[in-house]
């Protein structure tokens, strides 16, 4: 930023953190939205994160699994792939 | 863009499209040059269909059902196609994209040096190997919201120095584009579950 360097005053912060909020809407629609304060959100995003995290390494074990069906049969990936279009 | 929605009656869709339109507004009454820089861009319709094919792509060609490995091979092949679908518009795509191209070098360089299976160490998320090694650099000098700042450029890769208000943009790019790659895993474990033939268990060779 111009005005400061090296230090962001409260303001800044908490209007980064609106702008944040707004930004993700899965953030503020888990709790009521009302913690508007930074730390929180800031704690609450990182655990968001973690979590997607987890999901997608959960989601490539199952694919992996799948996966290994798929190679003995050919055709299916095609089948596989107009059900994705 | 024309919001053209094909009539798939679910709730999952009527979202995307609300948002594609809100999307939409913001871009014609914004800035033109800057299209596709919302991180609502990650719950178009048709960005999913441009990461499911690349996924897919991607995923031919990981050999899958070699075992233990198999699983982190493929969160990487979808981290990758990932980062491409962003196009190199964010700070966090282009450093997973490095990573990517930097541990398979050394991979194989490893490969041709020793002819020994080299244990990779926790390729899993490279960024967070990458980070975990140059250490903290300042403890709790400032409250507590630094640290939380450090946390969150430590779990979004490449944004570990950037500074705060670049950190959130990142992050929130980021979170979205995890949030379609979940739906887009999803979508492609439930339509493989369902093809997958009556089978027997395939076995390894």
């Amino acid at each position: 930023m111009s005005s400061r360097r090296g230090r962001i005053t409260d303001e800044e912060i908490n209007e980064l953190i609106s702008k944040l909020q707004a930004l993700l809407p899965e953030s503020s629609r888990r709790r009521a939205a009302s913690r508007s304060s930074a730390s929180k959100l800031l704690k609450e995003t990182c655990g968001y994160i973690k979590s997607l995290h987890q999901e997608v390494d959960d989601l490539s074990d199952r694919l992996s699994e799948l996966m290994s069906t798929l190679d003995d049969n050919s055709p299916q990936a095609e089948i596989i792939r107009s059900l994705l279009r | 863009m024309a919001s053209s929605s094909s009539t798939i009656p679910a709730a999952a869709d009527e979202r995307d499209r609300k948002r594609k339109r809100a999307g939409d507004e913001t871009e014609t009454g914004g800035v033109k040059g800057r299209r596709q820089e919302a991180p609502s861009r990650w719950r178009t319709r048709r960005e999913h269909e441009i990461y499911s094919s690349k996924l897919l792509d991607a995923l031919r060609l990981v050999r899958a059902g070699r075992g233990p490995s198999a699983a982190r091979e493929v969160r990487q092949a979808a981290d990758r196609a990932l980062a491409v679908a962003a196009r190199g518009r964010s700070r966090w795509s282009r450093a997973v994209l490095l990573l990517a191209s930097r541990s398979r070098a050394r991979a194989h360089r490893v490969r041709l040096s020793s002819r020994a299976p080299a244990p990779q160490p926790q390729g899993r998320r490279p960024s967070m190997d990458a980070s975990t090694s140059s250490s903290v650099s300042r403890s709790s000098s400032a409250p507590a919201l630094a640290r939380k700042a450090q946390e969150l450029g430590r779990l979004v890769p490449g944004c570990r120095k950037l500074p705060f208000p670049a950190l959130l943009s990142e992050a929130s790019d980021y979170i979205a584009a995890l949030e379609m790659q979940v739906r887009a895993m999803a979508a492609l474990a439930q339509a493989l579950a369902s093809v997958a033939p009556s089978s027997p268990s395939p076995s390894p060779s």
